[in-house]
């Protein structure tokens, strides 16, 4: 079988199981519901993998390839087929989206048990991986487009999957109207893409943008900016990041999966998949390069204050999308891919430790109420703290080599781009101490009420859950984890997936050591042969002294953080009333909600009451009570002539005769 | 054929007439499924590569004056009647499903509703499309007025009188339109032979002047039936007043009929004047579109949210025309299909809804999802659908039509670009207003019952169907649209072909004097 | 000296002959008791042998007593229309109060001298028969305008028409005297002649002459701003002669206003064109506003009349066939469309309390389908909706007008239509939807009798089958012409050859 065939049922599997689930949300039991779930994704894996061995047995150049199944929508000159394109880049990206995926799937398991919507889940689980190979293997813009707003919408559905929960669905709406407006911006760019070069296809347009485009000409420059609106609404960077904090009201697995693995990893897949456009649009590159460091320091400056734990780790997904955008934006490809998946094997991770801890703590997310658990809950703490130290790019961990790759190429770039190694560092100094901030309030310490009961009973009982949002009831009957479903790490799936992960977070990394192996780049490169940026090649030597400096920044943190937290605890309350200001600026996340409320949302709404009040009332009725209005006053006017009395109606007809006569002497005469 | 599918329904009118009460609904049923199986039939003999009229049927009917009995079949009409037979079906089962009060008038102006309904769209000869556009409106008035709900009140009206409203202002148009369409016979013949054969008149080419006029004429009888913005006054009480079933019908395809229009008659005869007032039309269009979104997220009545939503779908589809380009032609004609299939559930929805809540307030509603899985999985489709999600054969449209707006007029896209995410918004709100967040007190809310979800499933089988492969519309409408857009444009060929024909390479770029700039690229690259 | 008989054509005048004598045998029946109740189906008989003579010299034009009259084909198919209206109003007329009061023999002598006078007007050339035939059918009608004696409504009417009625007519003679004058000539051929002889420009007598004839002419069809006699005599006189009125003499005046200005006046277009086409619209929009909100049925009826002339005046503003042949075909349409609506009024006065008032149809659809779907039917056919009549006679007369450069007229006839939906509308609603919420509009009653006296209720009238037959054959003849019109279109193309 050729490797597009094993391609397509990629993509069958996960859509099969989504239908077959959704189908029998009454028949099937939930244990094979949840089977099938995993089974597809897993299936879909191992296509991925019959794949890869498909396109190791060519060369190099020519490991990529075309297929569609049929004319999607092609008249007028437009051509729009239902193709995908396989190439070292997408099947990179379906490894890591499926192999993640099933670890997820795995967790869910057992992780949702206990909740009413568990079809409803996994039916949307697979929905989403679906989508999200869909856009990685799309061959054409449209059908990219396609899956970016599926895996939207999935987003959207697992968001506010306790719909009753009136956080849950704002925060999916909100999730859903920006991201669509992300996809305006990939439609408006395929629009320009089609003028310039009439066509939608990957292959076409790669081949033409470079005889057509001259660098930085205009047009080109649009294009990017128009892909980098779509990209930075998926991928949560500024300004159109607000929706993905409030996004983690949708179950822990979802966080993991979607808001950290995968889904906010579009955005940077997008920048690498059109690298051919944007190396001919350098300016575009570097705004996105600018934004993506902006992103990263802002995110991890809010990561440093937030007291809600899932919130903080969302935070800490954007930065690390931030050094990712970066990377590929001033052209270290592999590199931002490889951290792309190394990101996705530790932050994966992080969200199941947390997802194990909320669950113990009655989905309380504050993290000023945990702590102690490191006693309590073994397994997770340690997996936890694996998934801290890579994210924190603890020497020889994954987020280590991935992360300092991109600023050791920032830094061989030279010129403008040291900005970029400089603020790095700076980035990943904050990423340990805000990473080590929770694993140290969360694990250490004095144990809380929940981890006490469990230490002694191994088991917690807590009261009917609220919602800490609002503080109403939450209605367990929709799906919501009732007071029964409490810690879930017992379970031997979610053991499996978060082991698994922690082995990844951990070694992940040597798989791309400089100087001793190039797996990824070996993999990728042939893909971005084609621009400049590509050829640019840190030496080996400034490689370790990147890694060297990288390592000891991130030493660095954790001392911090343990300086801060554990050495003297008091110490955050000082900083924190002695910076009230800029603590307070922090907390509420730079008032980008409020901002964009103030300037977008309540003026839309405001033009909505003033037509329907004003407008639709006096202008639309009046057309037509007015014109009546005429009519009947009209009427009016003609009841009174019409008096009844003959002398009347003699006087109007001598009048019009001699209206009439006096006419026909006037103009004939 | 096309007079097959034209009488089918009026003939089972009649003879429902002397059915016994109990038995016409079915009657009905089985008329339209009829017609619906000779639509079918005729999409299925349809030959999908040309861009002539087939079935066509040519008698003359009053000589004196002109006027033939000419029907026929292309890529123009064909799905728009298949449309017509599927939403008649499924509108009158549901209301089979339903006691209604004096059942055989009821059922006898259904349908002769969808024998008017289709012939406006068969019609080949402009007095006969005149005639059944008119035509179309008459068993409406009664299905609204006598079916309708009366609202009490402050402004609410009776519906017999929000019905008299609709049909004097949709009536303004049509008679305008009666005068401009003898008008054009008479000037086209310029003392000749008398004809109103559509195909004929475009042979004869109109003065510019008598264009400019008769092309307003035309287009005001098509804005107030979309309705277009400002002329969409009668919309909200006609909508408030009408029973369902029929508004499912009604909005689901008489809106249609005014944009088909314009592409029967207005392009093709008027071109001079449809390039002259190209601009107009589009803001018009455009206002449109943002105004019924804007509308359509501040209704709290559902009936109202449907309503403003069309306005603004229907701003889409005259843009898409008004690029006057064949991928924005095609798109609105795809998207006039989509638009129909969509609407008519989110009626049928409506329906339900009210008859669980026991009101039409969005406020009132929610958490139906609970009780109700599967109508809350056909209801999030259809608004997925609605908000022209791509994946779906209304994002295809919009997307042919947006991408004709941009390559015609890059201004109007932008603008109109942004009631693709105000749609978004109003859809979800009206899906989650019903099946999410807490449920008011004492709502009982029930799971769709078997009978109506045999109305409902089919239609939004339909939408998937055509999201998996919309190129089934596209390619039989396409050759017959690029000839009315190209006699529209003068050229033989669209633009939209030139592009992937003729490599962009060497384009002259006015702001560079032609030579190229020199290429920033470090040295020494590929 | 030698005297030699005048040549006269019997074939001819034929008809003319059989209603003379139709006439006086109906009189005299009324002398003899035994014969009295036959007077009815002696009229009808009359009417039928009349229309068989008729038909029997369509399509071959003769001009009768030297030239007086002209036996043509518009002639013929006026005085048919006449006829036909007469005939159903002679049906609508068993078991009339009026009738009886007035006695049966009398009444429908009357009816027949009417209708005489009609079909002399319809073949008038020539100023003195135009105006003996003008009278024949106007002083009859003055009077069985007040046959309804016991009813102060019907008198006053009656009254109202004649003293009004006799200005219109002493204008209209004026006006012949001076063309006389003017042209030496009284036959409308002598008259052209005249004229073209020694032009017209600034001749004040001709002129003059003109005008008044036009604001006679325009009476009798009740243009406005010389209709207003109409919605008071409607209202007031028996309903059978209201309908009578409504059709017949509209149309035998119509078919005079062509001759008279098509023919006699046909070289002087410019002159007069406009003047015609303005009271056209005048009398459009009058016509329609007036109408509005009049809960009286007969006098929505007089009203829609004033609109309807003006629409019909179309067809003689554009001096052409196709004129002539729309004006007729709407003549036509006309009738049916307007008797349907008659015969149930006329039902539904004899089955309520209420008269011809608005009340008296409220939901009738849902009780009386019967009476209710020709009443809806004929509202919707003058309403000018597809799939009638009505709508076919519209089409006509626009496609006249446009032909004659009168579009802007056209348009008028559109915007009158909408106006019109709105009061045509409302009877339909009142049958078949629930009572309006909106506060009956203050049409007070412009004349004295307006409310009705308690006329004995018959709650079958709607059944029988001399009303509801002729309500149900006027109703099925308006959808048929709609669906299929080409016959009506030739019976109408007919006639307009008869002048062009």
């Amino acid at each position: 079988m050729s490797a597009t065939a094993w391609a397509w049922l990629v993509l069958l599997f996960p859509l099969l199981g989504s239908i077959a689930i959704a189908l029998g949300f009454r028949a099937l039991p939930q244990k094979l519901a949840g089977v099938i779930g995993t089974a597809s994704i897993g299936l879909a894996f191992a296509c991925g993998v019959a794949a890869l061995i498909g396109l190791l047995g060519e060369d190099p150049g020519a490991r990529h390839h075309a297929s569609s199944l049929w004319d999607y929508a092609s008249v007028a000159g437009l051509d729009i087929k239902l193709g995908i394109y396989l190439d070292q880049l997408s099947l990179f990206m379906v490894l890591v989206v499926t192999g993640v995926s099933t670890l997820i799937h795995l967790y869910s398991y057992g992780y949702m048990q206990s909740d009413e919507g568990y079809h409803r889940f996994f039916s949307y689980l697979n929905f989403f991986v679906f989508s999200m190979l869909l856009l990685v293997l799309a061959g054409n813009f449209v059908l990219l487009i396609v899956g970016w707003a599926f895996v939207g919408f999935a987003s959207y559905a697992l968001i506010s999957f306790w719909y009753r929960r009136e956080t849950a669905t704002r925060a999916g709406m909100k999730a859903f109207v920006i991201n669509v407006v992300g996809d305006i911006g990939l439609v408006l760019a395929a629009f320009l893409i089609f003028r310039e070069l009439g066509s939608f296809d990957y292959g076409t347009v790669f081949e033409k943008a470079p005889e057509v485009f001259s660098t930085n000409e205009w047009t080109v420059t649009a294009i990017c900016l128009l892909l980098l609106v779509g990209a930075f609404a998926k991928s949560a960077q500024l300004p159109l990041h607000t929706w993905l904090p409030d996004a983690m009201e949708g179950p822990t697995p979802v966080s993991s999966l979607i808001h950290a693995a995968t889904m906010v990893t579009a955005g940077v897949y997008l920048i690498a998949r059109t690298h051919v456009l944007f190396a001919l649009a350098p300016t575009a590159a570097d705004i996105s390069a600018f934004i993506g460091l902006a992103t990263l320091l802002v995110a991890a400056t809010i990561a440093l204050v937030m007291t809600d734990l899932k919130r903080a780790i969302a935070y800490s997904t954007m930065s690390q999308i931030g050094y990712m955008v970066v990377g590929v934006s001033i052209g270290a490809y592999s590199a931002g891919m490889f951290h792309l998946m190394t990101h996705a094997f530790f932050k994966a991770l992080l969200f199941m430790a947390a997802g194990s801890i909320i669950a113990a703590m009655a989905n309380e997310q504050n993290i000023d109420r945990m702590s102690g658990f490191g006693k309590a809950m073994r397994f997770t703490s340690v997996t936890m703290l694996c998934g801290g130290l890579a994210l924190a790019a603890f020497p020889l961990t994954s987020g280590f080599f991935s992360k300092d790759e991109i600023l050791a190429y920032a830094g061989a770039r030279g010129g403008m781009y040291l900005i970029f190694v400089v603020l790095g560092y700076f980035g990943a100094f904050l990423t340990a101490i805000y990473t080590f901030r929770l694993i140290f309030r969360v694990l250490q310490g004095e144990p809380c009420l929940e981890a006490r009961e469990l230490i002694e009973t191994g088991h917690v009982h807590h009261a009917h859950p609220f919602n800490p949002a609002t503080g109403e009831q939450e209605d367990t009957d929709v799906g919501f984890p009732g007071p029964e479903h409490h810690i879930a790490e017992s379970s031997a799936p979610m053991r499996v997936a978060m082991a698994v992960l922690a082995f990844g977070a951990l070694f992940g990394g040597l798989i791309q050591v400089p100087g001793v192996d190039n797996v990824v780049s070996d993999w990728l490169d042939p893909v971005f042969t084609g621009p400049v940026l590509a050829h640019v090649h840190p030496s080996i030597a400034w490689d370790w002294i990147g890694l060297a400096i990288g390592g000891a920044i991130s030493l660095l943190g954790i001392w911090a953080a343990h300086w801060l937290y554990i050495a003297d605890p008091e110490a955050p309350r000082r900083l924190e009333t002695r910076f009230r200001g800029l603590h307070d600026f922090l907390f509420r996340k730079w008032y980008f909600d409020e901002a964009i409320d103030l300037l977008v949302v309540r003026p839309a709404l405001a033009v909505g009451r003033f037509s329907n009040r004003v407008f639709e009332r006096f202008v639309v009725d009046g057309l037509v009570s007015g014109t009546e209005g005429g009519v009947r006053g009209a009427s009016g006017v003609v009841r009174a002539v019409q008096n009844g009395f003959v002398r009347s109606y003699a006087l109007l007809l001598i009048a019009g005769f001699a209206g009439l006569a006096l006419y026909f002497l006037l103009s004939s005469s | 054929m096309s007079s097959a599918i034209l009488w089918a329904p009026l003939a089972f009118g009649l003879l429902g007439l002397f059915l016994p009460s109990r038995t016409v609904g079915w009657w009905a049923v089985l008329g339209t499924a009829v017609t619906l199986g000779l639509a079918i039939s005729a999409a299925l003999g349809f030959d999908s590569g040309s861009s002539a009229l087939q079935y066509a049927v040519d008698e003359p009917w009053i000589s004196g004056l002109g006027v033939d009995y000419s029907l026929g079949i292309d890529g123009l009409n064909l799905f728009l009647i298949l449309l017509t037979a599927v939403l008649w079906t499924g509108g009158v089962a549901f209301a089979a499903f339903r006691e209604q009060e004096r059942p055989k008038t009821f059922y006898f102006l259904m349908l002769v509703a969808e024998t008017a309904t289709l012939g406006s769209f068969l019609a080949q000869d402009l007095l006969l499309f005149v005639l059944f556009f008119d035509l179309m409106l008459v068993p409406f008035y009664f299905l609204f007025g006598a079916w309708g709900h009366d609202r009490t009140g402050e402004g609410g009206l009776t519906a017999s009188a929000a019905t008299l409203k609709m049909i004097v202002y949709t009536l303004i148009g049509s008679l305008l339109m009666l005068v401009a369409a003898i008008a054009t016979g008479v000037i086209a013949a310029d003392g000749g032979h008398l004809t109103f054969s559509i195909a004929a008149l475009q042979q004869r080419s109109l003065s510019h002047g008598s264009q400019q006029w008769l092309f307003w004429f035309f287009a005001a009888a098509f804005l107030v039936k979309m309705p277009a913005f400002l002329l969409h006054g009668w919309m909200p009480d006609a909508y408030r007043a009408a029973p369902l079933p029929a508004l499912a019908v009604f909005s689901g395809v008489l809106a249609k009929v005014g944009a088909y229009g314009f592409l029967r008659v207005v392009l093709p005869l008027f071109p001079d004047a449809a390039v002259e007032f190209q601009e107009v039309i589009l803001l018009i269009a455009l206002a449109s579109i943002l105004y019924g979104s804007v509308m359509a997220f501040t209704q709290t009545n559902v009936r109202l949210i449907a309503g403003y939503s069309s306005v603004a779908q229907l701003g889409f589809i005259t843009a898409g025309i008004f690029a006057l380009r064949a991928d924005g032609s095609d798109g609105a004609v795809l998207q006039m299909v989509n638009h129909g299939l969509v609407v008519a559930p989110i009626f049928v929805i409506v329906a339900l809804l009210v008859e669980r809540t026991g009101s039409e307030d969005i406020r009132e509603m929610g958490g139906l999802a609970l009780r109700a899985p599967v109508l809350a999985a056909l209801f999030l489709i259809v608004a997925l659908a609605t908000l022209a999600m791509p994946g779906s054969a209304n994002f295809v449209g919009e997307f042919y039509i947006l991408n004709g707006l941009f390559q015609a007029k890059i201004v109007f896209a932008f603008v109109a670009i942004a009631g693709v995410a105000m749609s978004a918004y109003y859809a979800l709100r009206l899906y989650q207003g019903a099946m999410h967040n807490r449920a008011p007190e004492g709502l009982l809310s029930r799971e769709i019952g078997r009978r109506d979800a045999l109305v409902l499933v089919p239609l939004v089988l339909c939408i998937l169907g055509l999201a998996l492969y919309p190129q089934l519309i596209l390619e039989r409408t396409a050759p017959k649209v690029e000839r009315t857009v190209a006699k529209v444009t003068g050229g033989d060929a669209p633009e939209a072909r030139l592009a992937t024909t003729t490599p962009p390479t060497g384009r002259k770029y006015p702001y560079m004097e032609g030579n190229r700039p020199v290429d920033l690229r470090e040295p020494g690259t590929p | 000296m030698n005297f030699n008989e005048p040549q006269i054509d019997y074939a001819g005048i034929s008809p003319l002959i059989s209603l003379t004598v139709g006439l006086c045998v109906v009189l005299l029946s009324a002398v003899f008791k035994p014969v009295r109740r036959w007077a009815p189906g002696l009229t009808l008989i009359a009417l039928g042998a009349t229309a068989g003579l008729l038909i029997w010299q369509w399509d071959d034009p003769k001009a009768l007593i030297t030239g007086a009259l002209k036996l043509d084909d518009l002639a013929i198919s006026i005085s048919l229309i006449a006829i036909l209206t007469a005939g159903f109003c002679v049906l609508f007329s068993i078991r009339e109060r009026a009738t009886e009061e007035a006695g049966s023999g009398e009444y429908h002598a009357l009816l027949l001298g009417s209708v005489l006078g009609m079909v002399l007007l319809a073949q008038a050339t020539n100023l003195v028969t135009f105006f003996v035939a003008l009278e024949t059918l106007s002083i009859p009608l003055y009077i069985l305008c007040a046959t309804n004696l016991r009813r102060e409504g019907s008198l006053e009417s009656g009254l109202k028409y004649l003293i009004v009625g006799s200005i219109g007519s002493a204008t209209l003679l004026y006006g012949m005297a001076f063309l006389y004058g003017g042209t030496g000539s009284t036959g409308f051929a002598g008259i052209a002649e005249g004229i073209a002889r020694n032009g017209l420009d600034g001749d004040p007598l001709i002129l003059i002459g003109i005008a008044m004839a036009a604001v006679g002419l325009a009476f009798k069809t009740s243009i406005a701003p010389f209709h207003q006699w109409t919605p008071d005599v409607y209202q007031g006189a028996p309903t059978p002669i209201t309908g009578f009125m409504a059709v017949a003499t509209k149309a035998a005046a119509f078919a005079v206003f062509l001759r008279f200005f098509d023919v006699a006046l046909g070289s002087q277009l410019d002159t007069w064109q406009p003047a015609l086409a303005a009271l056209a619209a005048i009398s459009i929009v009058v016509g329609n506003v007036g109408a509005l909100g009049q809960d009286s049925l007969k006098r929505l009826m007089g009203w829609s009349g004033v609109a309807q002339a003006g629409y019909m005046l179309g067809g003689v503003v554009v001096v052409s066939k196709a004129g002539v042949s729309a004006l007729v075909f709407y003549l036509a349409a006309y009738a049916f469309m307007n008797l349907g609506a008659f015969a149930v009024i006329v039902a539904r006065e004899r089955e309520t309390v209420f008269g011809d008032d608005i009340r008296g149809i409220r939901g009738l659809g849902a009780e009386r389908p019967l009476l209710a779907w020709p009443l809806t039917i004929s509202m919707l056919a003058l309403a000018g909706l597809p799939a009638t009549a009505g709508f076919i006679g519209k089409l006509y007369l626009i496609e006249a007008l446009v032909e004659g450069d009168y579009t802007w007229l056209a348009v008028f006839i559109a915007v009158g239509t909408m106006i019109s939906l709105a009061y045509y509308l409302r009877v339909v609603a009142a049958m078949w939807m629930r009572p309006e919420g909106e506060r009956a509009t203050g049409a007070r009653p412009a004349i004295a009798g307006a409310s009705p006296e308690a006329d004995p209720v018959d709650l079958e009238a709607g059944r029988r089958w001399y009303v509801a037959g002729p309500a149900l054959i006027a109703a099925a003849a308006t959808i048929f012409f709609g669906i299929v019109p080409q016959p009506l279109v030739e019976f109408a193309e007919h006639a307009g050859r008869a002048l062009f």
